[in-house]
């Protein structure tokens, strides 16, 4: 590692300097809580029960839904971090917010308030998908680039990123003479009064045409969507986002 | 005029502490709230019971009852053919341990048949230390939950020492309530520290104003780093790898994993326990709004060897009796019972193979207070309700009640 390396830019010097660095934390901390709660809401309202709930993480629309709504602003904060400020950090942040709101709102509400075990809401993660998705757009320096390999990866990273953290939940059960996953046993034992069981979009449609192997068939039509999604969501961020405000400093 | 509008919103602000200061359980599940033709032609509960009021944590409650699925169902509520069995209370302060339908084990959603006679089983068992509401209730799918009967619960004791012990088909032994959470709380924390570590490396350095500005000038190519490129190689070379490897251990470590289960339990009705041997058809129904007061005129057929008095109307958990008929109402505990609620233009009974009609009148303020009169207004002002009948013996025979309503308003 070289000084060049390390060398970071920075065309202000001292008091310029002190208060272009107020401003970035001044905008950080805006961000936070702006993509803490507008991200978690995004994500509460579309993703919704599949992420609420472990009995709800199946291999069909689970891993279709989620990468497919979470791309979404990521994508569009990537177009204005990236465009105006070559910062890779669009995604990452987004979903790093979105971690902190639902891990805020899965101990408090859920835990605390509503007394569900928190394993019972343990969230999903998108963090690897976020960073790749980052790391693809540095590199790429490329709308399009990303959307193909981006949008692909971000959904197909999705469910073996999960996978080391919900696998011990499709433990198999004998319950009341049926086998069931510990998963099901969590919505069967634990009382959601207003979530009953056939209300769970899970393993309903055609995608075990192929067998029994119907996760990388999801992830895949995910990883189709995302690319269309990923383009659409950086026009939003694009068209929405303006930078006036910086160009009269 | 500015003080009494300082004093208004002093007076108003006093409220809203004293309100937050002294919050109250919700002792209602919203069972008022459906419409009454859905409450009265859907599911009619009876026969429900509960096995102890007071408990402590760990210990179990039992609830039973009985529901005949009413054969006028209403034409806007979806057909139950997907339905759940479920109890209402303010989340799992009580784990449901075992489901019963009609004797069979139920863990999943099931359908329905219309006219189907059924019995039920929840086991519960305490958890959390509390004042609770129950009731058993029904998730129809696309209507709504029509709820039973509700009952209050003291749950005593330390939440610390419930336990919630599983054993999995590999044969170990798992504690529900903690199950999965460190495994889960070190895998997020992991890619947590990943992620800020990556946010990190951008943020330390100045972001908005310079970087801005220096796009502009065309110097881009010092905003982004040869380290920073050699870091996003890494990234993107190394997370998937640790993903796909991650998961293949994983997949060792659980070879027996098997996907969620989505089948759909089957339950046969019993042997009807409804229009059985006694036959009832309605010829006239009025509900006299101001007298809070329902007269069904009907015809009734007793096919039984024995004479019958009527002795009970039930509709949506409001039970109008008929006093001296049926059996001791003394220890019943439910709070919809209009005990002096049933009258009847004859108290003779009818004799076996008679076939009579009777002016059965049922009276009380319940209708009012469980919304029921609200019917009359609904889009489908159909009533339906279940005729509890008596021989001497004590034997009990059911008709269900079915028919329009015509409203009276003098």
């Amino acid at each position: 590692m070289t000084s060049t390396d390390l060398e970071i830019a920075q065309p202000y010097t001292g008091e310029k300097a002190r208060l272009s660095r107020a401003y970035d934390y001044l905008i950080l901390v805006l961000a936070l809580f702006l993509f803490i709660g507008a991200f978690h809401l995004h994500v509460a309202l579309t993703v919704g029960d599949w992420d609420f709930w472990v009995d709800w993480k199946d291999r069909q629309w689970w891993p279709l839904v989620t990468p497919l709504m979470m791309i979404t602003f990521p994508a569009a904060v990537q177009a204005v971090l990236w465009t105006h400020f070559r910062l890779p950090l669009g995604a990452t942040l987004c979903i790093a917010c979105l971690l902190i709101g639902t891990w805020i709102a899965r101990f408090f509400a859920y835990h605390l308030w509503n007394y569900f075990p928190i394993n019972e809401v343990l969230p999903a993660t998108m963090l690897p998908s976020a960073l790749v998705l980052d790391a693809i757009l540095m590199l790429s320096d490329s709308v399009t680039v990303t959307s193909i390999f981006g949008g692909m990866a971000f959904a197909l990273l999705f469910y073996p990123s999960n996978w080391p953290i919900f696998a011990m939940f499709h433990v198999p059960v004998e319950y009341g003479g049926a086998q069931l996953t510990v998963a099901d046993l969590f919505g069967f034992e634990y009382i959601r009064a207003g979530t009953p069981e056939y209300l769970r979009l899970i393993e309903r449609g055609t995608l075990r045409t192929y067998g029994q192997v119907a996760t990388p068939l999801s992830a895949f039509c995910s990883g189709l969507l995302c690319t269309l999604m990923y383009p659409a969501w950086w026009f939003i961020g694009k068209a929405f986002a303006t930078t006036r405000f910086v160009q009269k400093i | 005029m500015l003080k009494t509008i300082k004093k208004f919103l002093g007076l108003l602000g006093l409220g809203a502490c004293c309100l937050m200061l002294a919050p109250s359980g919700a002792a209602a599940h919203g069972e008022k709230a459906l419409e009454p033709f859905i409450r009265m032609r859907t599911i009619q509960w009876y026969d429900v019971q509960w096995s102890r009021e007071k408990l402590n944590v760990n210990d179990e409650l039992v609830i039973t009852g009985k529901f005949h699925v009413a054969e006028d169902w209403p034409r806007g509520v979806p057909k139950p053919d997907a339905t759940y069995l479920n109890v209402s209370s303010p989340g799992p302060v009580f784990i449901r341990t075992e489901r019963y339908l009609n004797g069979q084990s139920s863990v999943s959603s099931a359908a329905l048949k219309l006219g189907g006679d059924y019995d039920f089983k929840i086991v519960l068992k305490a958890r959390l230390p509390g004042r609770y509401h129950l009731h058993p209730f029904f998730n129809l799918h696309d209507a709504g939950a029509v709820m039973g009967p509700g009952h209050w619960f003291e749950v005593a004791g330390d939440p610390a020492t419930f336990t919630n012990q599983v054993k999995t088909l590999n044969g170990d032994m798992i504690d529900m309530e903690s199950y999965g959470l460190a495994n889960g709380v070190a895998w997020h924390a992991f890619w947590i520290a990943l992620g800020s570590a990556w946010l990190l490396w951008w943020v330390r350095r100045p972001l908005f104003l310079p970087r801005y500005k220096m796009l502009q000038l065309g110097q881009e190519n010092a905003l982004i780093t040869p380290l920073d490129r050699k870091i996003a190689v890494l990234m993107l070379a190394g997370v998937p790898l640790f993903v796909f490897g991650a998961q293949a251990m994983t997949d060792r470590q659980y070879p027996n994993a098997i996907p969620l289960q989505a089948g759909m339990d089957q339950i046969e009705p019993l042997p009807a326990a409804v229009n059985g041997l006694v036959k009832l058809k309605v010829q006239r129904a009025e509900f006299n709004v101001p007298a809070r007061s329902l007269t069904i005129v009907a015809q009734i057929h007793n096919a039984s060897d024995q004479p019958l008095q009527i002795g009970e109307f039930a509709t949506a958990n409001v039970r109008f009796l008929n006093p001296g008929v049926g059996p001791s109402r003394e220890g019943d505990k439910d709070t919809l019972i209009a005990p002096q609620g049933m009258s009847l233009d004859s108290a003779d009974p009818i004799q076996p193979g008679e076939t009579r009609t009777v002016r059965i009148t049922a009276t009380d303020s319940l209708w009012q207070r469980e919304r029921l009169d609200g019917l009359i207004r609904d889009a489908d002002s159909r009533l339906g309700g279940l005729l509890f009948l008596y021989d001497a013996n004590g034997q009990r025979h059911i008709a269900s009640v079915s028919t329009a309503i015509i409203p009276t308003f003098n």
